[in-house]
């Protein structure tokens, strides 16, 4: 074989090379609908910030519809019409997994990319993206409540229901933080508050009347941090007792403002909305999310990959968002 | 001894005494702290919120029904009046809010009446219907938002309060306004039972129902009667709920009628219609109240509070059961 053949061949190869290269970037536009439990309330339309913001990035097709309703024959029929469409992908929070599975298995079938969002049980999915594992999410609020108790003193923990995954998990892991601190006291852990602020309000007022000498409190329901605000407000303790949980600036803001309640955590839906279309994005490039990766939001810096309840994996970030006082005017819903 | 249980019979308002006297002197005994003036004012507190509601299921179950809708009518009338009142009048007073608030669960209470009396359907199945119904609608058509922003005359009637005092480890105690509400209701409602021809058509009627058709009253009156002041009842009782949980959630009361239910048949009225007392009713809430408010006093880890709950209610039913069977 002759230099100049060799010369050629390399260029053609080189010509070939950078096709690929601008043929990659200058793809056709994605289409990936994103498909929320619920229009039209905070939490979603918080959502549909971060699908809108990825669609600007991105220059890809992403919307995102939803029921007008929370109800899951409604959100099955919102996907059927959208598969009829057939997009590239579906980024869904699903209402009730389990309902959810035949009609992601049709979509799949259509060569449609099915992505989930706080569905850990979901069968027909790639990927569902959890924002957090909730142990360490529980650990998280209990270090930020034991760092405002001054490292000491009694505390106790509630739940909605003694029957849920997710608030045992918070207080598991809130529980497992304090007892690696022998000054912490827990006292009368995990009472049901059955997601009411006015059960828990009750349960804080006793804990208070049995322990005057009380210092802190961690909710689980979003309404607990409400309850327990009102009745340390009540008794006038927003300085002697501190009070931390799962939340909403617009549920707690209130008791946030007086002090009653110091601080909250939650996960912010503006970035699940960016990575589950992200994600999608990658599979429709042929991508692989791995163990460890830099998904390139905030909490999603480092993902953990498992395996999931089918076939898909499951991405767990840490993207707790921590509010107080200070920076609940950044978290409008 | 039998001519005195033969009295305490004619009141069961006393046994429900006696369990009460039981209850704080075994927990009290357990637990000295049970006697600090800020649990009585906790327990009266709760009697509130709980009592208000009795008071309407003590008229329906007097007159021999049984409502089960109760807490989804509280609730809706709750949520729709805040809703409405942000959306049109946010500065409205708060006596406007409760008469919004009664209008529409007195609306929802006769249309549960009427069911039940052009149908000819037992009350139970109507107001799990209704339950079911109003509950929907509201999330469906009304919102599925918790409300925290309520409206200002809202939330200062129900932080207002009539009592407040400090206890030696510096906790504020405070009794709310809205207690007068609970005073108010009662007292009307026992005039309306015991000093009212209405209050007499009501025990006829649920006593037999035919009998007291053919001593001429109208079993519909009643039962239009009984259910839509049910709901007048809950609709106040929603309104003040909010009020002293400064906040609006369509997803509260519903699922707490029974522990109403309970508290008011301990109270001494009969399932089977025809009795009650409102002085029974409410010894009935405190009864209640006071085994949920105790429990955590007494160091009852909340796996076994229901279990505790249930068999309380179990034992003093027992006692009431002997009286009816005597």
């Amino acid at each position: 074989m002759n230099k100049k053949a060799l010369l050629i061949g390399a260029g053609i190869i080189a010509v070939a090379a950078i096709g690929a290269v601008t043929y990659t970037s200058a793809q056709r536009k994605w289409t990936i609908n994103t498909v929320v439990k619920i229009t039209g309330i905070a939490w979603f339309n918080r959502m549909e910030q971060g699908v809108k913001e990825y669609a600007k990035s991105s220059g890809n097709n992403a919307t995102q519809t939803g029921p007008a309703q929370a109800d899951a024959a409604q959100q099955i029929r919102v996907l059927e019409d959208l598969i009829a469409k057939k997009p590239d992908a579906l980024a869904v929070v699903p209402m009730d997994p389990a309902t959810l599975e035949a009609v992601f298995a049709k979509a799949a079938a259509r060569g449609i990319k099915i992505i989930t969002h706080e569905a850990d049980s979901q069968k027909n999915t790639l990927y569902d993206i959890e924002a957090f594992d909730n142990v360490a999410f529980g650990a998280n609020l209990n270090k930020r409540l034991e760092k405002c108790m001054g490292g000491a003193g009694k505390w106790t923990v509630f739940v909605g229901s003694l029957g849920s995954k997710t608030h045992n998990q918070w207080a598991d892991g809130g529980i497992a933080n304090a007892a690696k601190n022998t000054k912490m006291q827990l006292v009368d852990a995990k009472q049901e508050t059955a997601d009411d602020a006015d059960k828990a309000y009750e349960k804080a007022k006793e804990i208070i009347a049995k322990y005057p000498d009380i210092k802190g409190f961690q909710g689980s329901a979003s309404t607990d941090v409400a309850g327990i605000g009102r009745a340390v407000e009540e008794a006038g303790l927003n300085d002697k007792v501190c009070v931390y949980g799962t939340s909403l600036p617009s549920i707690a803001g209130k008791y946030l403002e007086t002090g009653a309640v110091d601080g909250i955590g939650f996960w912010d839906p503006k970035d699940a909305g960016i990575v589950m279309n992200k994600v999608a994005q990658m599979v429709l490039e042929g991508k692989k999310i791995t163990n460890g990766m830099d998904l390139g939001i905030k909490g999603y810096n480092k993902v953990s990959v498992t395996k999931g309840a089918g076939a898909g994996m499951i991405i767990r970030g840490a993207a707790f968002v921590d509010v107080d006082k200070s920076n609940m005017k950044s978290y409008p819903f | 001894m039998k001519a005195l249980w033969g009295r305490v019979s004619a009141r069961p308002e006393f046994i429900t005494l006696g369990l009460i006297v039981l209850l704080v002197l075994g927990v009290s005994l357990l637990e000295p702290r049970f006697f600090s003036p800020q649990n009585l004012v906790a327990t009266i507190r709760t009697t509130t919120r709980l009592g208000i509601f009795a008071l309407g299921v003590l008229l329906v179950l007097a007159a021999g029904g049984i409502d089960v809708s109760f807490t989804a009518i509280g609730v809706f009338a709750l949520y729709t009046t805040t809703t409405l009142t942000l959306m049109f009048f946010p500065t409205a007073p708060f006596a406007l809010m409760l008469i919004v608030s009664m209008t529409l669960g007195a609306l929802m209470g006769l249309l549960n009446g009427f069911m039940v009396w052009r149908f000819a359907v037992p009350s139970l199945i109507v107001t799990i219907g209704t339950q079911y119904l109003f509950t929907g609608f509201l999330k469906t058509f009304v919102g599925t938002k918790h409300i925290m922003d309520i409206p200002a005359a809202m939330d200062s009637s129900g932080t207002a309060s009539l009592l407040q005092f400090s206890t030696a480890d510096g906790v504020r105690v405070t009794l709310p306004l809205l207690f007068l509400v609970l005073v108010v209701t009662a007292v009307l409602t026992h005039l309306l039972l015991t000093r009212t021809l209405m209050g007499r058509a009501v025990f006829a009627v649920g006593g037999s129902s035919a009998i007291a058709g053919r001593l001429g009253f109208s079993v519909r009156t009643v039962q239009l009667f009984v259910f839509g002041t049910a709901g007048l009842i809950a609709g106040l009782g929603g309104m003040v709920h909010g009020s002293l949980n400064r906040l609006a959630n369509p997803s509260d009361l519903v699922g707490t009628e029974l522990d109403v239910i309970a508290a008011v048949v301990l109270g001494g009225a009969r399932v089977s219609g025809g009795s009650g007392t409102v002085i029974g009713a409410l010894l009935g809430v405190v009864l209640v109240v006071l085994i949920n408010n105790s429990l955590i006093l007494i160091g009852v880890p909340s796996t076994w509070q229901k279990v505790v709950i249930g068999g309380v209610i179990l034992v003093a039913s027992g006692v009431f059961s002997k009286r009816s069977g005597a």
